[in-house]
């Protein structure tokens, strides 16, 4: 990985980061703190999924272990936020590990290894609404003190800064991926797997790397989904709406490219509000329309937006050298 | 000749000087008060918040129509409607457009989780945030100041449910002394098995099974079979409404008539749609949950208001109805819309309180929640839903047993 490599993030990270100097009404940062999220759970998928092309359907497993382990260590033992968030992250990793290690073992791949980290995420859901550590159907709340040190803060700014700084590491380590022999490895597997494995690719091992990776980035999304709203029950960590943004956002925005995620991340939501401007006073009109375009989406840019923008795009003449 | 002449500058600034020295309710005739009303209009949770934004409405129109907001110059009050389109989400990104648009309160949320993410957003403003329904205890035990519920919280109307079933068995002398729970698997549904399995027993009640289900579920002949086979004379269920329509319809179909069904904060058992689409099902089914107070002409005149509008009439109506109403009552009593003074005022409602139309005792609050809320009983009658505890605010008398 060369500088010219992390030029783009760093310009695009910069450019992102003086939003707040600009824009200061909090409707508007509170809406791109909650696209960050969804961004770095998709930036998690990403890595498995893109890279990799082992489709989960179940990366709320990994967000709502994040998102619970940084709430149950803070409020039950007492943790600092910081180091619960780090916990969180680990939490998340180590349960990508685990899945990944039974899954993987198992040989399942396609729509199967889909339909286990599905089932994967309902059981967790079930656990986590009936025991009694995780505050059972009733929720974990995390005590609202805005200091910088618990990882609250009274500016909605500030946040965006954190989670944008996330969601940059986030880049850099898929940037790092894509240059790496790693990334490659992966990418064979995702072309052909039987044809890396005689390549003498360890599938298993890198498969099994890939997961706990994806799944510690989507734990991070988790535990800052839970800093933020400081509010965690079974049906927001562990429910099917984080699995879907995090594959959605991806295809969308370009699966296997490291902006794609944010982009499908940013497109998606921004639809959604604008589509809500225009509906006015009937509920549901917006949801509506966000559907119609995303059917257009898929239609018409099958390979993400990045995809799209890379067929229309005019030739240039190759750089000399 | 300029443009501007003499007269014309002596005209312009007597009417302005005027303008600023007229008192300042002349000026505040013009500018109506921003309240935001939260309520998940769609997704899972539609129906409830469409029921909460009427009662709502309700409120606004009746406070607009008799003359708005007397303390402030006769202000009309303006809704500021938000979708929290059923997740704590977008509750949030509301509460952050409606901070945006300058409302000086927020009242809805119905669903616990956009409770708990709402009233934290409306808190880092200062805004005033008063809740509906959403009966989580952590609601009003973070010490914010700015959030109030006026309705009872899952610990008071749960206690009053073990409470009340008792009296009622024991008033019919005794005839139930076996239970079957069957619950949904969520923050209402295992959180009251838990305190039943707790509690039931030490008041000389058997419970012969305990039987969770998920939302939605599609089929309930299992459980009913399973119902039949275990005999209990009495059910308590407590499930969203299409959960016990079903439940209610199968034990209907398969004949199974255990001796009352007495649900707690029930979906259905205290719902006109239930009683209208299936009579027979829901006849005598009990219910301990939220309901207006029937004896109040004010909260009749309000029902007849919505049923003439050809619409639903639930809990979430008189609620949101008189969380307005307090809301309104509050801003007559801080002579101002500036947020400090009516969460002052909140804080200090008192029995003077008369607007709402809740079965409650003398409105106090202490640390949001207030003291005198509490559920009733409510008993399908005569196809209707009446109130047959506690007996201040009862219409009817229980009927139960309900069979021979």
């Amino acid at each position: 990985m060369t500088a010219r490599d992390l030029l783009p993030i760093a310009v695009a990270v910069a450019l992102t980061a003086l939003v707040p100097l600009f824009v200061t009404t909090n409707t508007v940062l509170n809406f791109l703190v909650l696209v960050l999220i969804v961004a770095l759970a998709a930036q998690g998928w990403n890595i498995l999924g893109g890279f990799g092309g082992q489709f989960s359907f179940g990366h709320a497993a990994f967000f709502g272990t994040g998102a619970y382990a940084t709430a149950i260590l803070q409020t039950r033992f007492g943790v600092n936020a910081w180091a619960g968030f780090a916990l969180g992250v680990a939490a998340g990793a180590l349960a990508g590990w685990i899945i990944g290690y039974l899954s993987f073992r198992s040989g399942l791949r396609g729509s199967y290894f889909a339909l286990v980290t599905l089932a994967f995420a309902e059981v967790f859901r079930i656990l986590a609404n009936a025991a009694e550590v995780t505050g059972g159907a009733a929720g974990m709340l995390i005590k609202l003190d805005m200091r910088p040190a618990n990882f609250q803060f009274a500016s909605r700014a500030v946040f965006f800064w954190v989670a944008l700084a996330l969601v940059a590491a986030a880049l850099v380590l898929t940037r790092g991926i894509e240059c790496s022999r790693f990334g490659a490895r992966l990418v064979a597997i995702r072309e052909n797997e039987e044809a890396a494995q005689a390549l003498g690719v360890d599938t298993l091992r890198t498969k099994l790397a890939a997961i706990t990776l994806s799944a510690g980035v989507t734990a991070a999304s988790g535990c800052l989904y839970a800093q933020y709203f400081l509010f965690v029950d079974a049906q927001i960590a562990y429910g099917t709406w984080i699995s879907v943004e995090a594959l959605l956002a991806p295809i969308i925005g370009g699966a296997g490219t490291a902006f794609g995620p944010l982009i499908g991340a940013l497109s998606l939501h921004a639809l959604g509000e604008i589509a809500k401007l225009f509906a006015g006073r009937v509920p549901g009109i917006d949801l509506a329309l966000f559907g119609c375009l995303l059917v257009a989406a898929v239609a018409f840019a099958p390979e993400g937006i990045l995809g799209l923008a890379r067929r229309t795009r005019p030739r240039l003449k190759p750089a000399a050298g | 000749m300029s443009l501007i002449d003499r007269r014309t500058v002596l005209k312009t600034g007597t009417a302005a000087a005027a303008l600023v020295a007229a008192p300042a309710y002349l000026r505040a005739q013009a500018g109506a008060v921003k309240v935001g009303i939260l309520q998940p209009v769609t997704g899972a949770l539609a129906q409830d918040g469409e029921l909460g934004r009427t009662g709502a409405e309700a409120a606004i129109n009746e406070i607009n129509s008799s003359g708005g907001l007397k303390s402030l110059g006769g202000a009309k009050i303006e809704m500021v409607f938000g979708d929290a389109r059923s997740n704590p989400e977008a509750g949030t990104q509301e509460v952050e457009r409606m901070q945006a648009e300058g409302v000086v309160a927020i009242v809805g949320g119905f669903a616990s989780p956009i409770c708990l993410a709402a009233t934290q957003a409306a808190a880092r403003y200062e805004l005033p945030y008063i809740v509906d329904v959403g009966v989580s205890d952590q609601i009003t035990s973070r010490g914010l100041k700015n959030t109030f519920r006026f309705g009872p919280g899952f610990g008071i109307v749960t206690g009053t449910a073990v409470e009340n079933l008792t009296k009622l068995n024991d008033a019919a002398g005794r005839p139930a002394k076996t239970v079957v729970l069957v619950h949904e698997d969520q923050l209402f549904g295992s959180g009251l098995a838990k305190l039943m399995q707790n509690e039931l027993p030490k008041r000389g009640f058997e419970i012969l099974d305990t039987i969770a289900h998920p939302t939605p579920a599609r089929d309930m002949s299992n459980i009913a079979l399973r119902i039949r086979s275990l005999n209990p004379d009495l059910v308590i269920p407590s499930s969203y409404y299409n959960e016990f329509v079903l439940l209610a319809r199968t034990m209907q179909q398969q004949r199974i008539r255990p001796k009352g069904v007495y649900a707690v904060l029930n979906g259905a058992a205290s719902n006109y749609r239930f009683v209208k689409e299936f009579p027979d099902a829901a006849a005598n089914v009990m219910d301990c949950n939220h309901w207006h107070d029937p004896r109040n002409p004010k909260a009749v005149a309000v029902k007849k208001q919505v049923d003439d509008a050809g619409k639903l009439w639930a809990y979430n109506v008189p609620l949101n109805y008189s969380c307005v109403m307090l809301l309104a009552d509050a801003i007559e009593r801080a002579g101002s819309a500036d947020r400090g003074k009516i969460i002052e005022a909140l804080a200090a409602t008192s029995g003077a309180f008369k607007a709402h139309i809740m079965p409650y005792g003398d409105t106090r609050f202490v640390n949001g929640q207030n003291q005198g809320a509490g559920p009733v009983n409510t008993q399908v009658q005569g196809n209707d839903i009446k109130v047959i505890f506690p007996e201040s605010f009862a219409d009817a008398k229980p009927v139960f047993p309900a069979r021979g």
